[in-house]
């Protein structure tokens, strides 16, 4: 009994030292491979980003290319859609073991002022070369003259439009200076010739964006709301009134749609209109067997569409990697080698480096060859300024989103909603400015 | 003397794993969260103390009440509902009918899958715009809607969800119907009790303390339900606000929106409730739960 004993308390106290000395040998080769990070050993990047399939199968292709080409770095993937991607990241930045590179959207400036984002001017004109991009753009990934992200990618917001379904209705297709009342107009006389199809889906916070630039304001400027009560109410009377002429999705479909391009209501056939970003529309067209076409935005009265160009999304670095050179190499790679931009192609949107850009026309697809010419015409019709998402990105969204479904579904008065969207967005964007 | 002392560390040895669980990652974290409840934290930068601020915006917060609402609202319906459909099932079960013991676990199977995501996502197209429940319904000559994401009745479909979750408290109900004598049933028939002045006399007054049991245990859970509302509202609590539980939104505050030590007082005074209805329903069982043995 004694000696059973004895070799019991032997054995746990074994595992435990042998556990112990793994431990030990971990992290003496870790901390071998910073000394020597220029030699053969091993680097490991983590890479972040959310999408569709189409994404992930080109960024992967495009990460085992930068793997043969540099053999001393390999490159942890780690992908998903967009719902809980953020919740995730925040999580590793709690946990300090967030991935070393990771896409953002345009709540970047989030990130960048809580400082969990790498500034990347020592490394501007050496590992990473920004001189073909557009100047724009390059701005977009600036704050507080400090470069955080390379924009992946120009886009400006458009309603696609499902040709089959308009056909079907035997209803003309917009023309190419079509207003709010002729989208009107057209939702309606689709939602009614279609069975089980709607018109149109509700535009919430994006839509909202432009909006806002039709009415000659600017959302936010330097943590100072351009907008007030007026306007709110105003988007949400415009929306009340298209959903009373009957060309908007009912409110309970589209709370359950989601925003990937392969589920989205307009792919699944729920809706014959649907705002999106320019980059998406080939992921948009290749899910659907129905003809998709991607159409400018409406005009106010006035003739302004208040489409502006957008950085799609940014890629940045972590200001915890043990690897910011490689960090910047994987950067420059992503957004200006010939070979890796071609297997990226346009889903994140039209290229800012000018020669990548060029490159990519020669080659590119019908469905591209619509979103080249889209971000052309905005960019030489329009004088909207592009304006960074709100501070508090995730929060704001929330809001908007939940004052429009408790509009929508009758539970609240447009004034009422208005009113606590924002009282509500004033609180936040306080919160979130504060520094 | 020294077989006792080896043999009591060898009890701990045996506890230390568990020992270290309770302490790294129950214990620990919890005071390290009654910390944070004082503090601004988001998440990214350091923590920075402010007393008791958090709780104070919590009271003025309109998300937070809300979600007191959703919640309190699933578990006034959803616990008893699953109480009283678990006790409803377990009575039919013991009886003695032919593969009983087939149907026992049937029935017990929802409660093992049911708090899964892959039960969540079917719950979502089950009450979906074009789920199974309208088809049914279409056969009715109704019209149906889609459940799961209309403010008036997502709440509800969560709540059946709960319900058929009743296999635990089945098992532990015919637990305790085996155990009521089967003498005060033959007596109480002497003496002209029907069925029902049985059941209302006999088997409930005997089922008490079980059912205490089951109360306290399903109210825990349902207070703390979390997996279903995520996944069915892809974490926004929506269609506006409808299913934001209590845990959805101190989820969404620190995770989505950098406010962790407004995160850590909510779940604080989670914790505080919790262990107060507890408190209550253990001092009012003085006056309902019937012990055979005089309760002591």
């Amino acid at each position: 009994m004694q000696i059973k004993n004895r070799g019991l308390i032997f054995s746990f106290l074994g595992v435990f030292l042998l556990s112990a000395c793994g431990g030990e040998e971990n992290a003496d080769s870790e901390s071998e491979e910073q000394d020597q990070s220029s030699d053969a050993d091993q680097i490991e990047l983590r890479v972040a980003w959310w999408g569709g399939q189409e994404r992930h199968d080109q960024t992967l292709e495009m990460i085992e290319l930068y793997e043969e080409k540099n053999p001393d770095v390999t490159i942890e993937a780690e992908y998903s859609g967009f719902d809980g991607y953020f919740d995730q990241l925040s999580t590793q930045f709690a946990a300090g073991n967030a991935p070393d590179i990771i896409q953002y959207g345009g709540n970047l400036n989030d990130f960048v002022s809580r400082d969990v984002v790498l500034p990347l001017d020592d490394y501007v004109g050496e590992e990473l070369d920004l001189s073909n991009h557009d100047e724009a753009m390059v701005e977009a990934g600036t704050f507080d003259d400090q470069f955080y992200g390379v924009t992946l990618g120009t886009n400006a917001w458009g309603v696609l439009i499902n040709e089959t379904l308009f056909e079907e209705a035997n209803v003309s297709l917009p023309g190419e200076e079509w207003t709010w009342d002729d989208f009107d107009q057209t939702a309606a006389e689709l939602t009614e010739a279609l069975d089980g199809v709607y018109g149109t889906e509700y535009f919430d916070h994006n839509g909202f964006g432009i909006f806002v630039d039709q009415r000659g304001k600017i959302l936010h400027e330097d943590g100072e709301l351009g907008i007030n009560q007026e306007d709110v109410e105003a988007w949400f009377s415009h929306w009340e009134a298209i959903r009373d002429h009957g060309g908007v999705v009912l409110p309970e479909i589209q709370a359950a749609s989601s925003t990937t391009p392969e589920q989205s209501m307009i792919v699944q056939g729920e809706v014959a209109m649907q705002l999106i970003p320019s980059n998406l529309y080939g992921a948009h067209n290749n899910a659907t067997e129905d003809d998709l076409a991607f159409h400018i935005h409406p005009y106010n009265e006035e003739g302004r569409h208040g489409v502006s160009l957008r950085p799609s999304q940014f890629m940045a670095g972590y200001s915890e990697t043990e690897h910011p050179q490689e960090v910047a190499e994987f950067l420059d790679f992503m957004v200006n080698d010939p070979e890796a931009t071609e297997i990226l192609g346009s889903n994140r949107g039209v290229p800012v480096n000018a020669e990548v850009r060029a490159n990519l026309i020669e080659s590119a697809s019908e469905e591209d060859k619509v979103m080249y010419e889209y971000v052309d015409w905005v960019s030489s019709t329009s004088d909207s300024p592009y304006v960074p998402n709100l501070p508090g990105y995730n929060e704001t969204e929330a809001l908007f989103q939940e004052m429009s479904e408790s509009i929508a579904f009758d539970q609240i008065s447009i004034e009422e909603g208005a009113a606590e969207y924002w009282q509500s967005l004033q609180e936040i964007v306080e919160n979130n400015t504060e520094d | 003397m020294r077989h006792i002392r080896k043999n009591t560390i060898t009890a701990y040895l045996f506890l230390l794993p568990w020992l270290i669980g309770f302490f790294g990652l129950v214990l620990g974290p919890m005071v390290s969260s009654l910390y944070l409840s004082f503090t601004e934290y988001d998440l990214l930068t350091a923590p920075e103390w402010v007393g008791l601020q958090n709780f104070i915006e919590m009271f003025q917060d309109s998300n937070f009440w809300q979600s007191v609402r959703v919640t309190l609202g699933f578990v006034l319906i959803g616990v008893p509902g699953q109480l009283f459909f678990a006790l409803f099932i377990a009575l039919l079960l013991n009886k003695g009918l032919k593969g009983i013991g087939l149907y026992r676990t049937v029935y017990y199977i929802p409660s093992l899958l049911g708090g899964s995501v892959a039960i969540a996502l079917l719950w979502k197209n089950i009450f979906g715009f074009e789920g199974i429940v309208n088809d049914f319904l279409a056969i009715l000559g109704i019209e149906g809607r889609s459940w799961v994401s209309h403010p008036d009745y997502a709440l509800y479909t969560l709540i059946i969800l709960a319900v058929w979750q009743f296999g635990a408290s089945m098992v532990i109900f015919l637990a305790g119907l085996k155990q009521i004598p089967g003498e005060l049933y033959d007596a109480s028939a002497v003496d002209g009790a029907g069925k029902f002045s049985q059941f209302k006399s006999i088997t409930i007054p005997m089922l008490t303390p079980v059912i205490l049991f089951n109360l306290v245990i399903e109210l825990i859970k349902a207070l703390q339900v979390f997996t279903p509302a995520y996944i069915v509202s892809e974490g926004t609590g929506g269609p506006s606000g409808s299913t934001l539980f209590y845990t959805l939104l101190l989820y969404q505050k620190g995770f989505s929106y950098f406010e962790m030590g407004y995160a850590s007082a909510m779940a604080w005074i989670l914790v505080l409730v919790l262990a107060t209805l507890t408190a209550l329903i253990f001092f009012s069982s003085k006056y309902w739960v019937h012990y055979e043995n005089g309760g002591s």
